[in-house]
């Protein structure tokens, strides 16, 4: 699965790279050079970082729903981040597909 | 929550100015209660309040007790008075309709400051839950 | 951005104080409070750091008290709420603004 996913470019990519600037959301790292990083190992890296904006959020919703939140702005902007992460990796999930169908097509 | 803890406090705040309206409505309604010269006259109501762990915690204010005038009054002479003593005399209270005004605006503004500080705080915190949807 | 999360728990606590403020400005001896967030922010900002996301410190205002020694002065408390609730709305409008670029960006690719 990995080799005819790590030779794919990361040029196509660009529009998500912006999310790089971001802190907490960087779902995406904007690629210094493409075409020479391994694709999965960012795409496991992007699953990872979704997985712990997901749990902040989660607990912000417990501590919102017990009436321990402190702020009400903290518990908004988690759950927005959790979710532009997971749009996020979908994206990336999406692109990667659609490129290894293109490629399929081809060699037949 | 720093918003709901806003509401809270200024809750304590209108709950504290109420008792204050309260205390000077009754000393206004009282002001020409009229007593035998043996007993005491209507005593002046006066609330004190403190604040809720002044600087750190909760915060707030609360009525830490009502205290009372003097009972001394001021003797007038009304023989007509059903409660006039032998010399015609009646007390009545020693309280100045000036100054329980004065403390009546006192009161009334602060309460609708404190209103104004829960509305502020509604707005905020709706405006923070939209946060992401527009 | 985190200097904008900074900033609305700055407001928020701000907002907290002034309410406090405004409760007790008729308590004896009450000295009113005063925050400030932004000189931490501004620093961290300016020295390209990541800002802390805290309430700022509190602190008591040394205005003149009147006789009962209370120096909430009701007029700029009223002001400093309003300001405050603006400014909240303001940055919420930021971060939203933010995030439905984030969005965009992620629909068009």
């Amino acid at each position: 699965m990995t080799s005819p996913i790590s030779g794919i470019s990361l040029a196509g990519l660009t529009g998500i790279s912006s999310l790089g600037s971001t802190t907490g959301t960087a779902a995406a790292q904007a690629p210094s050079s493409t075409g020479g990083s391994d694709f999965a190992s960012i795409l496991a890296s992007s699953v990872d970082q979704l997985q712990s904006t997901q749990s902040t959020a989660d607990n912000l919703a417990t501590q919102a729903a017990t009436g321990d939140l402190t702020d009400v702005h903290d518990y908004m902007i988690a759950s927005n981040e959790a979710s532009l992460a997971t749009e996020t990796v979908v994206a990336i999930k999406n692109q990667a597909v659609s490129a290894f169908n293109e490629i399929m097509r081809m060699q037949v | 929550m720093a918003l709901f803890d806003a509401m809270s406090i200024a809750g304590s705040g209108m709950m504290a100015h109420r008792k204050w309206l309260d205390a000077v409505s009754d000393n206004i309604s009282n002001i020409n209660t009229a007593s035998r010269t043996s007993d005491d006259a209507f005593k002046e109501r006066m609330v004190d309040v403190q604040a809720v762990d002044y600087g750190s915690g909760d915060g707030g204010v609360r009525v830490a007790g009502v205290q009372f005038g003097s009972g001394e009054g001021r003797i007038v002479n009304e023989p007509d008075n059903p409660l006039a003593d032998a010399d015609g005399n009646v007390k009545y209270p020693d309280i100045d309709l000036g100054d329980q005004m004065a403390e009546l605006m006192m009161a009334q503004r602060g309460y609708q400051a404190n209103a104004a500080v829960i509305d502020r705080a509604k707005d905020a915190y709706q405006a923070a839950l939209q946060l992401g949807k527009g | 951005m985190t200097a904008l999360h900074s900033a609305l728990t700055g407001l928020a606590e701000r907002q907290r104080v002034t309410a406090d403020n405004i409760a007790n400005v008729n308590t004896p001896g009450f000295l009113a409070g005063r925050t400030n967030f932004e000189n931490a922010l501004k620093s961290a900002v300016g020295n390209g750091a990541t800002p802390a996301v805290s309430g700022g410190t509190v602190s008591r205002s040394l205005e003149p008290t009147n006789t009962n020694g209370n120096n909430v002065n009701l007029d700029s408390e009223t002001v400093i709420a309003t300001e405050t609730g603006l400014r909240y709305q303001l940055a919420l409008n930021a971060l939203d603004g933010k995030y439905s670029l984030l969005r965009s960006a992620l629909r068009t690719s």
